[in-house]
């Protein structure tokens, strides 16, 4: 201990007239200092080390290949009624057992993972580019411009969003691109809050003043100083959108109004089984845990990069 | 050291560490001081210093989940604060030792009224009426300047310097014997700063409370305080009366310091700065923290273990070459 | 020495839920080239406000601002491309004025890429070049904001102010987020590149003791109105304003044997929403009385020295 202390203390002594401590001198003590805040290896460095993000991504990972490998691997089909076998508890040859018409349960619960996912990660990104514009456009100029925009969002926001993704697929129709376009477009006034707000903040930073001073245009000052800036937030945004709107085209699928029959979605395939949670409460246990599952993995994500990213985390 | 334990107050050998990320921050190390009822200390030192983590220990008011730990003693009264329980604690702060922030904003709560914040505290200690409580609320106002119509007010319909009072007034509500005023008037104009300093000397005198001024500002000091403490890294690196300080600055780090404040009695033409930075508070020295920056530091600074050196009793310096007329 | 830069009854209002705020009111003066002006104020007065308005950071909403003669009031977005050539700005707050994603010497470059007229040669030698005069140490080329302390970010946005060779910056606060023994050296810094370059300074500060420290001329501004100008001698030795003199006594002093008389100031600040005809120190002022609220004028009582009181006469016996 004592050597360690000393060892230290001969390295400080080799810089210590320069300064420039933050750099180097924490350098022995913390691996992650030198890399800049923010930059994309520093998110990775800090995420890496975040054991329940680090499940998560493999949990997530595992089940995004799974489900594309599906139709090679499973010994079934997700939509092959097998009536010799309806209502099979899990045994060797169903693992996860089959559901009231005798369908393979695994095979489905794999298969509908695409389903899921799809329209959580394609909602959240219409919503991302949408609000995000909207959000940047609504906080950089301000005046008029702000207070329409964010009065029409308002609209949307008087609404719990589930109701309206409902109102949407009742008018629109049903199935999987009406449910992206559902969720997507009840997405939109959470991130455009969000980065109006990041904007606002950013604005008023000296260094976009001082970009100004010397004539950084404004196309310029937007794209390079302040949308970069304010991202961050977003990042986490976007992580916690997919996991809440892969639980919400459940929910809708679960109403029958998301992915429909004999497509195999999460929330469907609790919505079809739900009479039999009695006698046979495998067939809605199983697609229950993968929506709890996926749901935290996108959380614990989500945590990751608020935490990587958020910079009152640091010193 | 018997004779400290007596003394009024007294901290001996305080050490607090934090942690951030793997390293440990010696943010105060090996600090002793003492100080009689009614006397007015002044703790000076830059940026990161350790100042307000002297202040904390001293309440014991410091954030848990990034300390380390804290070793010393500090007494008050007779008794140690850091063996004190949480019953014992409550007591202790606000009724006997209270403290000052430099942004009177965060000790205010705003959706009360100004009135009603001093007498809740008041009325915690004193086992009173409200009525009572109240009374001496708006009379704790009128003494700092605040009249009895504005009483019924909210924080946010003051401004700084008034804010600033409001808190001058809580802080002294239940007549602490000790008063810790974290740079009090850093965050307000000159003009103001000076009402705000005036009012502080004032109520010491009257109320003949012992205090703790901690402050970068080496003018500041100069108006309230009797003793001086200077702080650098951690450490007290130079302590006295204000006349040892002010007169006779000894350590090459104070006498930094004036060098590097603009005169405004004298025209200087250029100013001396102290070349460098503070080093880094994570790295364990055996020798003089000021080494790297100082003008006077040679090889035999590096060998020795810096002790306080007495210039004078009360007046002492952390500089083995201090005796030596540097 | 020739005039670099003058105002003629500049105004600057900004619109506020309550009414006008009269950040910079009606401000005439004048910056001689090679010369350093000391504008000083406490928070709120406008000091800020008018530096940001000679640069056209805000658009004046009237009077006049001249530029080595030229009326640069109004400017087209050509014009302005050019002036901000001439004029810069070294921001308060070292930690805000950086582009925490931008690298050392990707901010001190970036002005002179946007210039567009220098190549990848000149930019990097020029970049090396300005890292020397404002003392980064070239090891520091690839750092980020965070790892630098105040005083070394400091010297990059100073670097960056530099990089087009400005006659005019407007320097704002840019030593009273330091602690002193750094206050001393970027204080220093400035002084030797003025020297150097020749450059003109406006030095915005509140602390009494740098202004008297750096500046030739020295305008004291009180809400939104210049209400004492002269050299910085003269405002020391003889300070004329009610408000000036209490500023002066307000400053403590490491002096300990000689205490100050302080004029500790009574009354509520006014405010600077729709303030009104009239000297908007009254509501503090000891002299104060009814022919105050009517209205006030400059007057030039010694030499050099303007004062916008009406009894600055009667107060100094003059």
């Amino acid at each position: 201990m004592a050597d360690e202390l000393k060892n230290k203390d001969s390295k400080h002594h080799g810089h210590g007239h320069h300064g420039g401590h933050g750099k180097k001198g924490k350098r022995h003590h913390r691996i992650d200092a030198s890399i800049k805040p923010g930059s994309a290896k520093y998110v990775w460095a800090s995420i890496s080390h975040n054991r329940g993000a680090v499940l998560g991504m493999i949990f997530l990972a595992l089940i995004i290949i799974l489900s594309l490998v599906s139709p090679l691997i499973c010994r079934y089909s997700y939509s092959t009624t097998d009536f010799a076998a309806m209502k099979s508890w899990p045994s060797f040859d169903h693992l996860f057992g089959t559901d009231d018409l005798g369908r393979d349960i695994l095979s489905r619960v794999l298969y509908g993972a695409r389903y899921t996912l799809i329209i959580g990660l394609l909602s959240t990104v219409l919503s991302a580019i949408l609000g995000i514009i909207m959000g940047a456009v609504a906080g950089y100029f301000g005046g008029v411009i702000d207070s329409c925009l964010m009065r029409f969002l308002d609209l949307f926001q008087a609404f719990p969003s589930l109701v309206l993704a409902m109102a949407f697929c009742a008018v629109f129709g049903t199935g999987v691109d009406k449910c992206i376009l559902a969720l997507g477009i009840t997405g939109i006034p959470g991130f455009a809050r969000l980065m109006r707000a990041n904007i606002l903040r950013i604005r008023n930073m000296e260094y976009i003043e001082a970009a100004t001073t010397i004539n950084c245009p404004t196309w310029k000052i937007i794209a390079q100083h302040i949308v970069p800036n304010a991202i961050s937030p977003i990042i986490v945004e976007i992580a916690m959108s997919v996991s809440r709107n892969g639980l919400a085209s459940s929910s809708l699928s679960f109403l029958g109004l998301g992915v429909q029959e004999p497509k195999p979605e999460w929330g469907q395939m609790l919505a079809a089984t739900r009479n039999y949670i009695r006698d046979f409460p495998y067939m809605v246990i199983i697609p229950g845990i993968f929506i709890v599952l996926t749901v935290l993995s996108f959380n614990l994500l989500g945590d990751a990069f608020r935490d990587a990213l958020d910079p009152n985390f640091k010193d | 050291m018997a004779k400290t334990r007596e003394n009024f107050f007294g901290i001996r050998h305080l050490t607090v560490k934090y942690h951030s990320g793997n390293s440990i921050i010696h943010a105060v190390n090996d600090v002793s001081l003492e100080l009689k009822e009614g006397e007015t200390l002044g703790l000076v030192g830059e940026t990161g210093a350790g100042k307000t983590t002297i202040a904390k220990s001293i309440l014991r008011i410091l954030p848990e989940s990034s300390v380390e730990s804290v070793e010393g003693d500090i007494w008050f009264e007779g008794k140690q604060i850091l063996d004190m329980n949480d019953k014992e604690l409550q007591a202790l702060r606000g009724k006997s030792i209270s403290m000052i922030f430099q942004d009177p904003m965060t000790a205010l709560n705003p959706v009360k009224t100004v009135v009603s914040q001093i007498a809740e505290g008041y009325k915690q200690h004193h086992n009173c009426s409200k009525a009572e409580a109240n009374k001496r609320a708006i009379e704790m106002l009128e003494m700092v300047g605040i009249g009895a119509d504005r009483a019924e007010e909210y924080p946010h319909q003051f401004s700084g310097g008034m804010k600033q009072r409001v808190v001058i007034a809580l802080a002294l509500a239940c007549s602490p014997k000790l008063l810790l005023a974290d740079e009090p008037t850093t965050a307000l104009d000159v003009t103001i700063q000076a009402q705000v300093l005036d009012l502080i000397r004032d109520l010491r005198n009257k109320l003949g409370t012992a205090m703790i001024l901690i402050t970068h500002d080496l003018g500041v000091v100069a108006e309230v305080c009797d003793k001086v403490a200077v702080i650098y890294a951690g450490r007290i690196i130079e302590q006295g009366t204000l006349e040892d300080i002010y007169d006779h600055p000894t350590h090459p780090y104070t006498c930094g310091l004036f060098g590097a404040l603009p005169d405004m009695e004298k025209d200087v033409e250029r100013l001396s700065p102290i070349e460098g930075l503070p080093p880094d508070p994570s790295v364990v020295r055996e020798h003089c923290d000021f080494f790297e920056r100082c003008p006077y530091a040679c090889g035999k600074c590096k060998k020795f273990n810096n002790h306080m050196i007495e210039m004078t009793p009360d007046h002492l310096v952390r500089c083995w070459k201090a005796n030596e007329g540097v | 020495m020739a005039t670099l830069l003058e105002t003629q009854n500049l105004k600057k209002y900004f619109k506020s839920g309550a009414g006008m705020v009269h950040a910079v009111d009606d401000i005439t003066f004048k910056i001689e080239e090679g010369e350093t002006v000391g504008l000083v104020g406490e928070s709120g007065c406008g000091k800020s406000t008018l530096g940001r308005t000679l640069i056209h950071l805000n658009e004046s909403t009237d009077g006049k601002i001249l530029f080595q003669g030229k009326d640069v009031t109004n400017l087209n977005k050509r014009d302005i491309k050019q002036f901000r050539k001439d004029v810069q700005m070294i921001f308060q707050d070292p930690y805000s004025s950086l582009d925490p994603r931008q690298t050392v010497s990707d901010i001190i470059m970036e002005p002179l890429k946007l210039d567009g007229s220098f190549s990848k040669e000149e930019i990097k030698n020029r970049t090396r070049e300005l890292m020397d005069i404002v003392g980064i140490e070239k090891r520091l080329r690839m750092s980020y904001p965070h790892e630098l302390d105040g005083g070394r970010r400091q010297r990059v946005g100073i670097a960056r102010a530099l990089a087009l060779n400005p006659k005019f910056i407007v320097c704002d606060e840019p030593v009273s987020a330091l602690d002193v023994s750094i206050q001393a050296q970027i204080l220093n810094l400035l002084m030797d590149l003025q020297r150097d370059l020749g450059l003109t300074y406006l030095f915005i500060t509140h602390d009494m003791s740098v202004v008297k420290h750096i500046s030739n001329q020295i305008c004291v501004m009180y809400l939104g109105q210049m209400v004492e100008m002269c050299d910085r001698k003269e405002l020391f030795a003889y300070p004329l304003h009610p408000y000036t003199k209490a500023l002066l006594s307000a400053i403590p002093t490491t002096d300990i044997h000689n205490r100050k008389e302080r004029i500790i100031l009574k009354g509520e600040i006014k405010s600077p929403i729709n303030p009104g005809p009239g000297c908007r120190f009254a509501s503090r002022c000891p002299y104060a009385d009814d022919s105050c609220k009517q209205g006030v004028k400059s007057c030039e009582v010694r030499p050099g020295h303007f004062v916008v009181c009406n009894k600055a006469k009667e107060i100094n016996q003059l």
